[in-house]
């Protein structure tokens, strides 16, 4: 079965030879190919080549589009990126200054018609046509409650979430609500086929659960109501169990990467062997560990979720820090430890 | 006669309606309590619930520490206005977001604590040079420096807290100065702090300010 097959065999629990390894691999890339990451990631020619490089090099199924930190609030018009040789890019200039700002920030009619989305397309374009038919090609989209914060800055979006003007708050996600539906028709038509759902906003880390109910779920359905088709719902690297459940009942959204720190078990029983849940490495920690400490995660990850199928072992985005044996040591013991013979 | 005041201002941060926390205040006051009494018997001791609150109950989240944050800062700003005489200033903190890191949240959460808790706050910014923090400190005759991170490589970088910690050794401050940090990174891996050069670490913004207001403490004993 190729990796494509085995990931939509877990989801449909259908028998499949292995739980499937998903390595997220994207500021390595520039490393990769020896560049500066601004150069790099100007150009979907080089983010496809790298991801396909790195899937030959460590063998793990999934390769990324040409996203980072940014990219969306650079489709939105953000002008400076701060890019590190050490890490993930960073935005360093806010779209929206003022809530003043939110009555005349504009959505592109043709978001697919921007310079950013073009190396996006040429990057996707490559994928798709390499490894399109064998391999999962994934894509990040922010949810429409957590989007402002790329636009404006965590701390003045959570200013007007919880002290701001309902109206003036509610105008802004209308206005990031549009523009996901777009990017997700996009991504779509460019050939991504797991898009992973991005929603700090609607994890019970960032919020109490009655305004994830009252709030940011009516939002998410008006994000999705395209379709929930290859969604994955992914907290951020905030914890997502909590919600796992009313995910389920209200978005109809049954694929979950959740955090490290969420029990596996509980996702286990919360998807109910339906979809999908994820078990995911902490590669925080792990830039510390020694190659014996990483196996043995992996080990125990795979023994909590395994049993059962619906399970993915899965890493966080990975730091630049992380040592190379240890790479190595996580997707051979992955690999191992996730045979179902 | 404070206890109602605690709960009913706590119940209100916890459902974050700042408009009922601040009704809350503005009874106290015109029930007869002083400005100074509702910053020392209401709004620190409220702090304080929260900080135990966030160790016995995983639930807490972000919402509620940005708001015990920001109206406990703006209570006692209104309060300090009004106080009779300048209240006791306990120590001093340099703050600031680690070099490459724009991220201000926990930053912002951490300084509305310390400034109710009568501690005088520096705030820096964002994208901080370890000397600037080290020459802040120095020049303001702070206690401790607290960093911010969001980002691995600007929580782990050379750039960062390691420098900060060579700097603090290389001119014999280690003894006058202690290293907080604080930040995503830290609570995925909770010995970073120790890796990074830190005398401590504080998984959210308030329990950062119950740290640093601790290490202030010590360092008076």
């Amino acid at each position: 079965m190729t990796p494509l097959e085995i990931l939509s065999a877990t989801v449909s629990g259908q028998p499949s030879p292995r739980v499937p390894v998903f390595c997220n691999l994207l500021d390595q890339g520039a490393k990769v190919l020896k560049m500066p990451p601004k150069a790099y990631f100007a150009n979907g020619e080089y983010v496809a080549d790298a991801q396909l490089k790195m899937l030959k090099h460590y063998g793990h199924d999934n390769v990324w589009s040409a996203h980072y930190v940014g990219k969306e609030a650079q489709l939105l018009g953000c002008k400076d990126i701060l890019f590190a040789d050490n890490g993930v890019p960073n935005v360093a200039d806010f779209v929206i200054k003022s809530w003043d700002e939110i009555a005349t920030f504009e959505i592109p009619e043709d978001i697919t018609q921007h310079p950013h989305w073009q190396v996006m397309d040429d990057c996707l374009k490559i994928l798709r046509d390499e490894v399109g038919s064998t391999n999962p090609i994934c894509a990040y989209v922010t949810a429409s409650t957590t989007l402002p914060v790329i636009l404006m800055g965590m701390d003045k979006w959570m200013e007007l979430v919880l002290i701001g003007p309902v109206d003036l708050r509610d105008e802004l996600v209308r206005k990031c609500s549009l523009f996901v539906q777009k990017q997700l028709t996009a991504y779509r038509a460019a050939g991504a086929n797991v898009i992973i759902y991005a929603s700090p906003f609607g994890s019970t880390y960032f919020m109490p659960k009655k305004r994830i109910v009252d709030w940011s779920m009516p939002w998410m359905q008006e994000d999705l109501k395209a379709g929930t088709d290859n969604i994955v719902y992914y907290g951020g690297m905030a914890p997502i169990n909590t919600v796992m459940q009313l995910v389920i009942d209200t978005l109809k959204v049954n694929i979950f990467y959740p955090a490290p720190e969420d029990d596996i078990s509980e996702s286990k029983r919360l998807i109910n062997g339906t979809g999908l849940t994820s078990g995911v490495l902490d590669d925080i920690k792990m830039i510390h560990w020694t190659e014996q400490q990483t196996r043995d995660e992996v080990k125990r990850i795979m023994r909590l979720g395994k049993a059962g199928g619906h399970f993915l072992f899965g890493t966080g985005f990975m730091p630049l820090k992380l040592p190379e044996a240890n790479i190595l040591a996580m997707l051979e013991a992955a690999f191992k430890y996730g045979r179902y013979s | 006669m404070f206890e109602t005041y605690i709960n009913d201002y706590n119940e209100a941060v916890f459902e974050i309606d700042k408009e009922l926390a601040l009704e809350v205040i503005e009874s106290a006051l015109e029930e007869g309590v002083t400005p100074e009494q509702v910053v020392f018997n209401i709004i620190i001791p409220s702090i304080e619930v929260m900080m135990a609150e966030i160790v016995i109950n995983a639930d807490t989240n972000l919402a509620q520490h940005f708001m015990t944050a920001q109206i406990a800062a703006e209570v006692t700003e209104q309060m300090l206005a009004k106080f009779e005489s300048p209240p006791d200033i306990i120590g001093r903190v340099i703050i600031g977001t680690s070099y490459g890191d724009l991220h201000s949240l926990g930053k912002r959460i951490v300084m509305g604590c310390l400034k109710s808790m009568m501690v005088d706050v520096v705030d820096l910014g964002v994208n901080i040079k370890a000397e600037a923090f080290v020459d802040a400190a120095v020049a303001q005759d702070a206690q401790i420096i607290a960093i911010s991170s969001m980002m691995v490589h600007t929580a782990t970088g050379e750039e960062g807290s390691l420098k900060v910690r060579s700097l603090l050794k290389e001119r014999h401050l280690e003894d006058k100065i202690k290293l907080v940090v604080g930040g995503a990174p830290y609570r995925f891996d909770h010995e970073l702090y120790n890796k990074v050069g830190a005398d401590s670490w504080a998984a959210d913004g308030v329990t950062a300010a119950k740290i640093i207001h601790q290490l202030i403490m010590d360092g008076k004993s």
